[in-house]
Protein backbone atom coordinates (compact mmCIF):
# COMPACT_ATOMS: atom_id res chain seq x y z
CA UNK A 1 0.00 0.00 0.00
CA UNK A 2 1.44 3.27 -0.64
CA UNK A 3 2.30 5.56 2.19
CA UNK A 4 0.29 8.90 0.47
CA UNK A 5 -2.62 9.37 -2.11
CA UNK A 6 -1.24 12.01 -4.72
CA UNK A 7 -4.31 13.69 -3.73
CA UNK A 8 -2.50 13.89 0.34
CA UNK A 9 0.87 14.80 -1.55
CA UNK A 10 -0.70 17.85 -3.16
CA UNK A 11 -1.97 19.16 0.24
CA UNK A 12 1.38 18.17 2.52
CA UNK A 13 2.89 20.33 0.08
CA UNK A 14 0.43 22.85 -0.08
CA UNK A 15 0.88 23.06 3.63
CA UNK A 16 4.17 23.14 3.77
CA UNK A 17 4.78 25.88 0.99
CA UNK A 18 1.86 27.78 3.34
CA UNK A 19 4.54 27.56 6.35
CA UNK A 20 7.58 28.43 4.50
CA UNK A 21 6.00 31.60 3.18
CA UNK A 22 4.78 32.18 6.28
CA UNK A 23 8.31 31.70 7.94
CA UNK A 24 9.31 34.10 5.14
CA UNK A 25 6.76 36.61 6.18
CA UNK A 26 7.79 36.19 10.03
CA UNK A 27 11.62 37.05 8.79
CA UNK A 28 10.77 39.64 6.80
CA UNK A 29 8.62 41.19 10.06
CA UNK A 30 12.05 40.50 11.93
CA UNK A 31 14.41 42.06 9.09
CA UNK A 32 12.15 45.13 8.98
CA UNK A 33 12.43 45.82 12.43
CA UNK A 34 16.25 45.83 12.94
CA UNK A 35 16.07 47.98 9.92
CA UNK A 36 14.01 50.26 12.05
CA UNK A 37 16.46 50.08 14.70
CA UNK A 38 19.50 50.64 12.40
CA UNK A 39 17.78 53.66 11.38
CA UNK A 40 17.37 55.19 14.32
CA UNK A 41 20.89 54.42 15.40
CA UNK A 42 22.54 56.29 12.43
CA UNK A 43 24.60 58.73 14.31
CA UNK A 44 24.64 62.88 13.38
CA UNK A 45 27.66 62.22 11.69
CA UNK A 46 26.10 59.80 9.35
CA UNK A 47 28.09 56.89 10.35
CA UNK A 48 26.07 53.69 11.59
CA UNK A 49 26.09 52.25 14.90
CA UNK A 50 26.33 48.34 14.54
CA UNK A 51 26.65 47.98 18.04
CA UNK A 52 22.78 48.22 17.95
CA UNK A 53 20.56 45.20 19.44
CA UNK A 54 22.31 42.08 21.34
CA UNK A 55 26.02 44.15 19.65
CA UNK A 56 25.70 46.52 22.47
CA UNK A 57 26.99 43.56 25.02
CA UNK A 58 30.72 43.79 23.36
CA UNK A 59 32.76 45.74 24.97
CA UNK A 60 33.54 49.12 23.58
CA UNK A 61 37.26 48.98 24.20
CA UNK A 62 39.93 46.58 25.94
CA UNK A 63 42.49 46.91 28.52
CA UNK A 64 45.32 46.10 29.61
CA UNK A 65 46.73 46.29 33.53
CA UNK A 66 50.32 45.76 34.89
CA UNK A 67 50.02 45.17 38.57
CA UNK A 68 47.38 47.30 41.17
CA UNK A 69 46.23 43.49 43.16
CA UNK A 70 44.56 42.33 40.64
CA UNK A 71 47.32 40.07 39.01
CA UNK A 72 50.69 40.89 37.51
CA UNK A 73 49.52 41.43 34.28
CA UNK A 74 45.34 41.52 33.52
CA UNK A 75 43.52 41.98 30.47
CA UNK A 76 40.31 42.95 29.63
CA UNK A 77 37.49 45.01 28.09
CA UNK A 78 34.63 47.40 29.19
CA UNK A 79 31.77 49.78 28.63
CA UNK A 80 31.52 53.44 29.10
CA UNK A 81 28.29 55.10 29.26
CA UNK A 82 26.74 58.86 30.79
CA UNK A 83 26.43 61.54 28.99
CA UNK A 84 29.75 62.96 29.06
CA UNK A 85 31.01 58.97 29.26
CA UNK A 86 32.06 59.39 32.75
CA UNK A 87 31.11 56.15 33.32
CA UNK A 88 33.10 52.94 33.25
CA UNK A 89 32.94 49.28 33.95
CA UNK A 90 35.69 47.23 33.04
CA UNK A 91 35.56 43.05 33.63
CA UNK A 92 39.01 42.10 33.82
CA UNK A 93 41.02 38.22 33.82
CA UNK A 94 44.77 38.52 35.68
CA UNK A 95 47.22 36.06 35.76
CA UNK A 96 49.48 35.87 38.55
CA UNK A 97 52.63 33.63 38.40
CA UNK A 98 53.29 31.50 41.30
CA UNK A 99 56.43 33.32 42.76
CA UNK A 100 57.02 31.51 46.06
CA UNK A 101 53.14 29.57 46.19
CA UNK A 102 52.99 26.30 44.71
CA UNK A 103 50.29 27.53 41.73
CA UNK A 104 50.09 29.97 39.07
CA UNK A 105 46.90 31.79 39.79
CA UNK A 106 43.41 33.11 37.56
CA UNK A 107 41.91 36.21 39.26
CA UNK A 108 38.75 38.19 38.09
CA UNK A 109 38.23 41.65 38.11
CA UNK A 110 35.02 44.04 38.16
CA UNK A 111 35.87 47.44 37.91
CA UNK A 112 33.87 50.66 38.20
CA UNK A 113 35.36 53.91 36.95
CA UNK A 114 34.39 57.68 37.11
CA UNK A 115 36.16 59.93 35.15
CA UNK A 116 34.37 63.52 35.43
CA UNK A 117 36.76 65.86 33.69
CA UNK A 118 37.98 65.38 30.06
CA UNK A 119 40.43 68.01 28.93
CA UNK A 120 41.08 68.32 25.29
CA UNK A 121 44.87 69.08 24.49
CA UNK A 122 45.07 70.03 20.67
CA UNK A 123 42.94 68.13 18.53
CA UNK A 124 45.26 64.60 19.16
CA UNK A 125 45.68 64.71 22.69
CA UNK A 126 43.27 64.46 25.58
CA UNK A 127 43.80 64.35 29.43
CA UNK A 128 41.76 63.02 32.31
CA UNK A 129 43.19 64.82 35.42
CA UNK A 130 41.02 62.25 37.57
CA UNK A 131 40.18 58.57 37.23
CA UNK A 132 38.60 57.26 40.62
CA UNK A 133 36.59 53.93 41.64
CA UNK A 134 36.67 50.83 43.07
CA UNK A 135 37.00 47.21 42.03
CA UNK A 136 36.26 43.37 43.58
CA UNK A 137 39.17 41.33 42.75
CA UNK A 138 38.61 37.40 43.21
CA UNK A 139 41.15 34.94 43.21
CA UNK A 140 41.04 31.28 41.80
CA UNK A 141 42.68 28.57 44.17
CA UNK A 142 41.35 26.00 46.99
CA UNK A 143 43.64 28.08 49.60
CA UNK A 144 40.96 30.87 49.70
CA UNK A 145 37.70 31.26 50.70
CA UNK A 146 34.97 33.73 50.55
CA UNK A 147 33.59 32.63 54.10
CA UNK A 148 35.15 31.23 56.67
CA UNK A 149 35.28 27.46 56.60
CA UNK A 150 32.77 25.24 58.84
CA UNK A 151 36.02 23.80 60.89
CA UNK A 152 36.22 27.17 62.24
CA UNK A 153 34.68 28.21 65.43
CA UNK A 154 32.15 31.26 64.50
CA UNK A 155 34.20 34.71 63.41
CA UNK A 156 37.73 33.10 63.72
CA UNK A 157 39.31 34.58 61.14
CA UNK A 158 36.50 37.38 60.15
CA UNK A 159 37.37 37.77 56.66
CA UNK A 160 37.23 36.36 53.20
CA UNK A 161 40.79 35.72 51.56
CA UNK A 162 39.17 35.28 47.90
CA UNK A 163 37.80 38.82 47.44
CA UNK A 164 39.44 41.76 48.09
CA UNK A 165 37.64 45.78 47.41
CA UNK A 166 39.92 48.21 46.40
CA UNK A 167 40.02 51.68 45.89
CA UNK A 168 41.85 53.89 43.09
CA UNK A 169 43.09 57.28 41.67
CA UNK A 170 44.90 58.04 38.95
CA UNK A 171 45.05 59.85 35.37
CA UNK A 172 45.07 59.25 31.92
CA UNK A 173 46.44 60.45 28.38
CA UNK A 174 44.92 59.99 25.58
CA UNK A 175 45.58 59.71 21.79
CA UNK A 176 43.15 60.10 19.12
CA UNK A 177 43.81 58.17 15.84
CA UNK A 178 42.65 59.14 12.38
CA UNK A 179 39.14 57.62 12.69
CA UNK A 180 39.13 56.82 8.33
CA UNK A 181 42.50 54.40 8.62
CA UNK A 182 42.98 53.15 12.12
CA UNK A 183 40.42 50.44 13.42
CA UNK A 184 41.10 51.91 16.88
CA UNK A 185 39.59 55.55 17.60
CA UNK A 186 42.06 55.75 20.44
CA UNK A 187 44.90 55.00 22.68
CA UNK A 188 45.22 55.35 26.62
CA UNK A 189 47.74 55.52 28.70
CA UNK A 190 46.98 55.78 32.57
CA UNK A 191 48.41 54.99 36.32
CA UNK A 192 46.54 54.00 38.93
CA UNK A 193 47.43 54.48 42.98
CA UNK A 194 45.32 51.77 44.89
CA UNK A 195 44.72 49.99 48.39
CA UNK A 196 42.83 47.21 49.54
CA UNK A 197 40.35 46.33 52.27
CA UNK A 198 43.71 43.88 54.09
CA UNK A 199 45.97 46.93 53.66
CA UNK A 200 44.12 49.23 54.68
CA UNK A 201 43.30 47.92 57.87
CA UNK A 202 47.24 47.07 58.22
CA UNK A 203 47.71 50.66 57.82
CA UNK A 204 45.28 51.96 60.34
CA UNK A 205 46.66 52.10 64.26
CA UNK A 206 50.29 52.39 63.52
CA UNK A 207 53.01 54.65 62.11
CA UNK A 208 55.69 51.88 61.00
CA UNK A 209 53.38 51.22 57.40
CA UNK A 210 54.32 54.07 55.37
CA UNK A 211 52.59 54.69 51.95
CA UNK A 212 55.02 53.09 50.02
CA UNK A 213 54.11 50.10 51.83
CA UNK A 214 49.80 49.87 51.92
CA UNK A 215 49.84 52.21 48.52
CA UNK A 216 50.27 50.21 45.16
CA UNK A 217 50.91 51.58 41.58
CA UNK A 218 49.95 49.98 38.22
CA UNK A 219 49.93 51.30 34.80
CA UNK A 220 47.50 50.31 31.96
CA UNK A 221 46.47 51.10 28.06
CA UNK A 222 43.12 51.24 26.96
CA UNK A 223 42.31 50.79 23.52
CA UNK A 224 38.38 51.89 22.31
CA UNK A 225 37.44 50.52 19.53
CA UNK A 226 33.41 51.71 18.98
CA UNK B 1 54.87 49.18 44.53
CA UNK B 2 53.72 47.63 41.61
CA UNK B 3 51.93 44.95 43.90
CA UNK B 4 50.80 41.82 42.22
CA UNK B 5 48.30 40.71 44.54
CA UNK B 6 48.06 40.43 48.72
CA UNK B 7 48.46 36.88 47.87
CA UNK B 8 51.07 36.69 44.72
CA UNK B 9 53.87 35.16 46.99
CA UNK B 10 56.42 37.35 45.56
CA UNK B 11 59.09 37.68 48.26
CA UNK B 12 62.07 40.30 48.25
CA UNK B 13 64.57 40.21 50.44
CA UNK B 14 65.97 38.00 53.15
CA UNK B 15 64.87 34.71 53.37
CA UNK B 16 65.44 31.20 54.74
CA UNK B 17 66.13 33.10 57.93
CA UNK B 18 65.58 30.26 60.77
CA UNK B 19 68.77 28.08 58.99
CA UNK B 20 70.87 31.12 58.76
CA UNK B 21 70.19 32.63 62.50
CA UNK B 22 69.94 29.10 63.83
CA UNK B 23 74.17 28.83 62.65
CA UNK B 24 74.56 32.00 64.32
CA UNK B 25 72.18 31.14 67.61
CA UNK B 26 75.11 27.25 67.49
CA UNK B 27 77.62 28.91 67.05
CA UNK B 28 77.46 31.91 69.37
CA UNK B 29 76.35 29.23 72.55
CA UNK B 30 78.34 26.50 71.19
CA UNK B 31 79.85 24.85 74.75
CA UNK B 32 77.57 26.91 76.60
CA UNK B 33 75.98 25.26 80.01
CA UNK B 34 73.71 28.85 81.00
CA UNK B 35 71.50 29.72 78.04
CA UNK B 36 68.81 32.74 78.57
CA UNK B 37 66.63 33.47 75.82
CA UNK B 38 63.27 34.91 75.10
CA UNK B 39 59.32 34.33 73.51
CA UNK B 40 57.43 36.24 72.44
CA UNK B 41 54.61 36.13 69.69
CA UNK B 42 51.47 37.17 68.20
CA UNK B 43 52.58 40.01 66.72
CA UNK B 44 50.36 40.08 64.17
CA UNK B 45 49.42 43.89 62.54
CA UNK B 46 50.68 45.30 65.62
CA UNK B 47 54.15 46.95 63.82
CA UNK B 48 54.44 49.89 66.52
CA UNK B 49 54.83 47.39 69.21
CA UNK B 50 56.91 45.02 67.49
CA UNK B 51 59.26 47.58 66.59
CA UNK B 52 59.26 48.74 70.58
CA UNK B 53 59.93 45.38 71.26
CA UNK B 54 62.77 45.08 68.79
CA UNK B 55 64.35 48.38 70.57
CA UNK B 56 63.51 46.86 73.92
CA UNK B 57 65.56 44.27 73.59
CA UNK B 58 68.51 45.48 71.90
CA UNK B 59 69.15 47.62 74.52
CA UNK B 60 69.87 44.55 76.81
CA UNK B 61 73.06 42.56 76.52
CA UNK B 62 72.51 39.21 78.17
CA UNK B 63 70.21 37.52 76.13
CA UNK B 64 71.49 34.71 73.59
CA UNK B 65 68.20 34.58 70.96
CA UNK B 66 64.88 35.45 70.87
CA UNK B 67 61.99 32.52 69.43
CA UNK B 68 59.20 34.06 67.66
CA UNK B 69 56.41 32.06 68.90
CA UNK B 70 54.13 32.56 65.65
CA UNK B 71 51.48 34.78 63.89
CA UNK B 72 54.05 37.33 62.14
CA UNK B 73 50.64 38.09 60.18
CA UNK B 74 47.09 38.18 60.56
CA UNK B 75 46.02 37.63 57.02
CA UNK B 76 48.34 35.71 55.46
CA UNK B 77 49.14 37.85 53.13
CA UNK B 78 52.43 38.11 51.51
CA UNK B 79 53.85 41.66 52.08
CA UNK B 80 52.54 41.43 56.35
CA UNK B 81 55.31 38.35 56.28
CA UNK B 82 57.94 40.86 54.65
CA UNK B 83 56.97 43.66 57.15
CA UNK B 84 57.36 42.00 60.15
CA UNK B 85 60.60 39.59 58.89
CA UNK B 86 61.80 43.39 58.34
CA UNK B 87 60.86 44.58 62.00
CA UNK B 88 62.13 41.37 63.30
CA UNK B 89 65.19 41.56 61.73
CA UNK B 90 66.61 44.85 63.69
CA UNK B 91 67.27 42.46 66.47
CA UNK B 92 70.52 42.30 67.59
CA UNK B 93 70.32 38.78 68.49
CA UNK B 94 69.26 36.32 66.16
CA UNK B 95 65.50 35.09 66.23
CA UNK B 96 63.81 31.82 64.96
CA UNK B 97 59.75 31.90 63.46
CA UNK B 98 57.41 29.67 64.46
CA UNK B 99 54.72 28.88 62.11
CA UNK B 100 51.52 30.81 63.85
CA UNK B 101 47.47 29.78 62.74
CA UNK B 102 47.29 32.88 61.06
CA UNK B 103 50.17 32.57 59.15
CA UNK B 104 48.74 29.45 57.42
CA UNK B 105 46.14 31.60 56.10
CA UNK B 106 45.70 31.59 51.99
CA UNK B 107 48.79 30.22 50.66
CA UNK B 108 50.72 32.12 53.61
CA UNK B 109 52.37 28.67 54.46
CA UNK B 110 53.80 28.62 51.75
CA UNK B 111 55.89 32.17 51.88
CA UNK B 112 56.35 31.34 55.40
CA UNK B 113 58.47 28.61 54.18
CA UNK B 114 60.21 30.55 51.86
CA UNK B 115 60.75 33.42 54.42
CA UNK B 116 61.50 31.54 57.67
CA UNK B 117 62.22 27.62 56.58
CA UNK B 118 60.22 24.76 57.12
CA UNK B 119 57.42 24.30 59.81
CA UNK B 120 59.40 21.91 61.78
CA UNK B 121 62.69 22.58 63.00
CA UNK B 122 65.29 22.17 66.02
CA UNK B 123 68.64 23.33 67.00
CA UNK B 124 71.22 23.45 69.82
CA UNK B 125 71.85 26.14 72.09
CA UNK B 126 74.68 25.15 73.93
CA UNK B 127 73.44 22.05 76.12
CA UNK B 128 69.94 22.45 75.31
CA UNK B 129 68.08 21.23 72.55
CA UNK B 130 65.13 23.40 71.09
CA UNK B 131 62.40 21.76 68.94
CA UNK B 132 60.00 23.72 66.84
CA UNK B 133 56.78 22.08 66.32
CA UNK B 134 53.87 23.35 63.94
CA UNK B 135 50.95 22.26 65.84
CA UNK B 136 47.93 24.22 64.00
CA UNK B 137 46.44 21.15 62.95
CA UNK B 138 42.77 22.64 62.39
CA UNK B 139 44.66 24.40 59.42
CA UNK B 140 45.37 21.24 57.94
CA UNK B 141 42.67 19.04 57.47
CA UNK B 142 44.53 15.73 58.23
CA UNK B 143 45.97 16.28 54.61
CA UNK B 144 49.30 16.67 56.66
CA UNK B 145 50.24 14.75 59.98
CA UNK B 146 50.06 17.95 62.96
CA UNK B 147 51.95 17.35 65.59
CA UNK B 148 54.45 15.26 63.43
CA UNK B 149 55.31 12.25 64.98
CA UNK B 150 57.50 11.09 62.76
CA UNK B 151 59.41 14.31 62.83
CA UNK B 152 59.22 14.09 66.86
CA UNK B 153 60.51 10.45 67.05
CA UNK B 154 63.90 11.37 64.63
CA UNK B 155 64.55 14.06 66.58
CA UNK B 156 64.33 11.92 69.83
CA UNK B 157 66.09 9.18 68.03
CA UNK B 158 68.96 11.71 67.00
CA UNK B 159 69.78 13.05 70.56
CA UNK B 160 73.56 14.24 71.39
CA UNK B 161 74.44 13.43 74.71
CA UNK B 162 75.91 16.34 74.49
CA UNK B 163 72.82 18.08 74.69
CA UNK B 164 71.32 16.95 77.63
CA UNK B 165 68.21 19.36 78.49
CA UNK B 166 65.36 20.11 76.01
CA UNK B 167 62.77 22.87 75.35
CA UNK B 168 59.61 22.53 73.14
CA UNK B 169 58.47 25.21 71.14
CA UNK B 170 55.19 25.41 69.21
CA UNK B 171 52.43 28.17 68.68
CA UNK B 172 48.91 26.63 70.11
CA UNK B 173 49.20 24.23 73.00
CA UNK B 174 47.62 21.32 73.40
CA UNK B 175 43.53 21.67 74.09
CA UNK B 176 43.75 25.01 72.18
CA UNK B 177 41.16 24.69 69.09
CA UNK B 178 43.92 24.40 67.25
CA UNK B 179 45.71 21.24 68.62
CA UNK B 180 44.51 17.89 67.16
CA UNK B 181 43.34 17.08 70.83
CA UNK B 182 42.64 13.55 70.27
CA UNK B 183 46.18 13.12 70.56
CA UNK B 184 47.24 15.56 73.30
CA UNK B 185 48.12 12.85 75.66
CA UNK B 186 50.35 11.06 73.45
CA UNK B 187 51.85 14.33 71.96
CA UNK B 188 52.90 15.00 75.96
CA UNK B 189 53.94 11.25 76.27
CA UNK B 190 55.98 11.37 73.49
CA UNK B 191 58.08 14.75 74.00
CA UNK B 192 58.54 13.30 77.31
CA UNK B 193 60.92 11.24 75.77
CA UNK B 194 63.22 13.82 75.09
CA UNK B 195 66.19 14.35 77.53
CA UNK B 196 65.26 16.41 80.44
CA UNK B 197 61.92 17.88 78.97
CA UNK B 198 62.60 21.41 80.94
CA UNK B 199 59.20 22.83 79.91
CA UNK B 200 57.69 23.84 77.11
CA UNK B 201 56.40 27.15 75.34
CA UNK B 202 53.82 28.61 73.01
CA UNK B 203 51.88 31.63 72.05
CA UNK B 204 48.54 31.88 70.55
CA UNK B 205 46.08 32.32 73.37
CA UNK B 206 47.27 36.29 73.37
CA UNK B 207 47.51 36.49 77.30
CA UNK B 208 50.38 35.21 79.64
CA UNK B 209 50.06 31.61 80.71
CA UNK B 210 51.57 29.54 82.78
CA UNK B 211 50.20 25.97 83.36
CA UNK B 212 50.82 22.01 84.61
CA UNK B 213 48.58 21.22 81.61
CA UNK B 214 48.53 17.53 81.99
CA UNK B 215 49.49 17.43 86.29
CA UNK B 216 53.01 15.60 85.34
CA UNK B 217 55.33 18.62 86.40
CA UNK B 218 55.63 19.91 82.70
CA UNK B 219 55.17 23.42 82.46
CA UNK B 220 53.19 25.25 79.75
CA UNK B 221 54.51 29.05 79.57
CA UNK B 222 52.59 31.08 77.00
CA UNK B 223 53.28 34.64 75.35
CA UNK B 224 51.04 37.32 75.54
CA UNK B 225 50.29 39.22 71.79
CA UNK B 226 52.89 41.61 71.39
CA UNK B 227 50.20 44.74 71.73
CA UNK B 228 49.88 43.50 75.64
CA UNK B 229 53.62 45.21 75.71
CA UNK B 230 55.31 41.83 77.80
CA UNK B 231 57.95 39.36 76.30
CA UNK B 232 59.47 35.98 78.58
CA UNK B 233 63.57 35.83 79.64
CA UNK B 234 64.05 31.81 80.22
CA UNK B 235 67.29 31.23 81.80
CA UNK B 236 68.33 27.41 82.19
CA UNK B 237 70.98 27.27 84.10
CA UNK B 238 73.73 25.02 84.91
CA UNK B 239 72.47 23.62 88.42
CA UNK B 240 69.60 21.85 87.03
CA UNK B 241 66.64 24.82 87.45
CA UNK B 242 65.22 27.34 85.01
CA UNK B 243 64.04 30.70 86.01
CA UNK B 244 61.94 32.71 83.47
CA UNK B 245 60.72 36.19 83.83
CA UNK B 246 57.74 38.62 82.58
CA UNK B 247 59.55 41.63 80.90
CA UNK B 248 57.14 44.72 80.21
CA UNK B 249 58.55 47.13 78.05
Amino acid sequence: MKLFTFKTKITLLAVFVFLVNNTTVHAQKVVKDTVLIITDSIKPNGEKNYRAGWGILIPEYAKLQYAGSMGFLSLGGGWDYGKRKQWETDLFMGFLPHYSTSKNKITFTLKQNYIPWKLDVGSKFMIEPLTTGLYLNTIWGRDFWVKELEKYPNSYYAFSSKIRINVFVGQRITYKFNEDREIFKSATFFYEVSTNDLYLLSAVNNSYLKPKDYLVLSLGLKVQMF
Amino acid sequence: MFDSHPYDGQVTGDKGINAKNIARIEAACAGKTSIKFVSMGDTQRWYDETEEFVKALNKRNDIDFVIHDGDFTDFGATEEFMWMRDIMNGLNVPYVGLLGNHDCLANGEDIFRTIFGPENFSFKAGNVNFICLNTNALEFDYSRPVPDFEFIQNEIDKQQPEQNKTVVAMHARPYSEQFDNNVARVFQNIIKGFPDLQFCINGHDHHLQANDLFNDGIMYYGSASIDEKSYLVYTITPDNQYTYEVVYF
